[in-house]
């Protein structure tokens, strides 16, 4: 009952910047349809690919480069840093905002004054923070799929789309409860943010850099972005291991998360 | 809870953080329907007594017992009866002063039975509860810090400096709320530094210095313990020395003397004084404000 109160609270704090965030991902995975090439106009891009160094081309991604298919350009679109930076606004905000934001603002003995477990704001706040990813992807996959309606291309369909929206909801669902934990042992909100963005870019740019550089890519297993790689789930399907890597992670933070906030002083 | 049992005890409570003991070895009981008062200067260990009674913070040792039941980080079931006023209040900006007192009953899981009286004794209007909190100045944010406290009826409540902030017409006003939740059986604890604030509406006073306790007991038995400031004018030059062994003199002129005085003493003074060519004598009551300052000198 009182996580459905915070829930609420949650919900009036945080709605509006849901929606807009929403609505940006909807916006920019529609663009990207319409703005995919088709196969008669690749035979020019794939000549500047070529021409391309090869730490761009693996930014771009390999089914892009080999294929320069529609599908590989809308896989590329669902790990283009935009949409990825929406979702972990929108992880990181929640996140830090429900646990370490309200002990710095001081709002956090009001509510912890009440009778209101400690374990009903932890979970309030990682419902809140998966509900929206949810709304944010399930918008951005909507935003692929209208797109598509309005401009068919040849070899993909918006159903081909779902598991790499499903595997951005469970990649960012973990960041979230990594700032979640990080959150919960934080006294304010500035410092949380900045540890989860700072975690969050360095993952980012390790996996990027493990791709492209030899004598690092033995690190890459240590970033969660390596276990989202959406023109791969285009070509394979969604790799069982992946799925078990980050639900392992997100479920491991999350528990520690309860843990941490349980024990800890206000 | 048995009608007898304490409404607040504490048994060695203390609380370190890192090298800084904020509060050693607390031992308190505060009797339900009481209006408790604890006193101290800034960093005396006040509020953090207060957030270890309400488990916001984990004890270094000792335990605590609210409303029949240990305080514990994890335990939440108790704090319905409980109503707190943070020393350093503050909302969420965003919300308005309505939804946040309405935000904060739910929370409470009783209903909001006395916030309309206490409404308009703060003078907190439907227009100003209509606008969002970050409109509001300190003394507004400190009066509905007042109305979300007390506005559930709570069995208990803590308030950590309730008129800071307050203009004079308010703090009467928060006297007269502190007279009504007396009436209703309410126990009521306040921490504060205005001493003449907790000299009119406690019971019981409670001192607490560099985290220690520093002394606990009735107002009046305070009040009787401390010394009495006596100064006595004559009408011709007299030798203070022969007055000096009835207390402590303080001031001296050939005609005026200012001592400090026990109550025990008083008759022998008097008597002595009256063989002097005494013109005026004025015995003035002990303030809590003295004893407070002396303790702590």
């Amino acid at each position: 009952m009182s996580a459905a109160m915070l829930l609420r609270h949650l919900w009036r704090r945080h709605g509006a910047a849901l929606l807009l965030l929403a609505a940006g991902a909807a916006f920019f995975q529609w663009a990207i349809t319409q703005v995919v090439p088709e196969a008669s106009q690749t035979g020019f891009v794939r000549e500047l690919f070529d021409m391309a160094p090869a730490p761009v081309r693996v930014l771009f991604g390999e089914e892009l480069v080999a294929n320069l298919s529609a599908r590989g350009f809308l896989g590329f679109a669902y790990v283009h840093p935009f949409p990825l930076i929406l979702l972990g606004i929108w992880a990181v905000r929640v996140a830090t905002g429900a646990l370490a934001g309200e002990i710095g603002r001081g709002t956090m003995d009001l509510i912890a004054s009440r009778p209101v477990a400690r374990a009903a704001q932890v979970a309030a706040a990682a419902v809140a923070v998966c509900a929206g990813l949810a709304v944010i992807s399930a918008a951005a996959w909507g935003g692929t799929a209208v797109g598509l309606a309005q401009r068919p291309l040849e070899g993909v369909a918006a159903a081909d789309l779902l598991p790499v929206a499903g595997m951005g909801l469970l990649l960012f669902t973990s960041a979230g409860a990594v700032a979640l934990l990080i959150s919960a042992r934080s006294r304010e909100g500035g410092p949380a943010v900045s540890w989860c963005a700072g975690l969050l870019a360095t993952s980012y740019v390790l996996d990027y850099l493990a791709r492209v550089w030899s004598v690092i890519a033995f690190l890459r297993p240590l970033s969660l972005f390596r276990y989202y790689e959406p023109q791969r789930i285009l070509r394979e399907g969604v790799a069982g291991a992946d799925v078990a890597v980050l639900s392992a992670v997100g479920a491991a933070a999350l528990a520690l998360a309860f843990v941490s906030f349980d024990r800890r002083d206000l | 809870m048995p009608p007898t049992a304490p409404a607040l005890s504490s048994d060695g409570l203390s609380k370190h953080f890192g090298p800084v003991h904020a509060l050693q070895d607390l031992s308190l009981r505060i009797e339900q329907g009481e209006v408790f008062g604890f006193l101290g200067p800034n960093g005396a260990g006040k509020t953090t007594t207060i957030r270890l009674l309400l488990g916001l913070l984990a004890p270094t040792s000792g335990t605590a017992t609210v409303l029949g039941e240990t305080v514990a980080l994890g335990r939440a079931r108790w704090r319905t009866d409980v109503g707190y006023l943070p020393g350093e209040v503050a909302f969420w900006p965003g919300l308005s002063g309505r939804q946040t007192l309405n935000f904060l009953a739910r929370l409470a899981r009783r209903p909001p039975v006395d916030r309309p009286a206490l409404l308009e004794r703060m003078g907190l209007d439907a227009a100003t509860l209509s606008r969002h909190v970050h409109t509001y100045s300190d003394g507004m944010k400190q009066k509905l810090g007042l109305v979300q406290a007390l506005q559930c009826r709570p069995r208990l409540a803590l308030l950590d400096e309730p008129t800071k902030g307050l203009d004079p017409l308010v703090q009467q006003a928060f006297y007269e709320l502190v007279g009504d939740a007396r009436r209703q059986g309410m126990t009521l604890l306040i921490s504060s530094h205005v001493l003449t604030e907790v000299e009119r509406l406690c019971d019981r006073v409670a001192m607490l210095r560099l985290g220690k306790l520093v002394f606990a007991g009735d107002v009046e038995e305070i009040r009787r313990v401390q010394r009495r400031r006596v100064v006595a004018t004559f009408g011709g030059d007299v030798d203070h020395q022969a007055l000096a062994h009835f207390g402590v003199v303080i001031d001296a002129t050939p005609q005026r003397v200012e001592l400090l005085v026990a109550q025990q003493e008083l008759p022998a003074l008097v008597a002595r004084l009256g063989m002097l060519p005494l013109a005026d004598l004025v015995v003035e009551p002990p303030s809590l404000e003295e004893a407070f300052l002396e303790r702590y000198r």
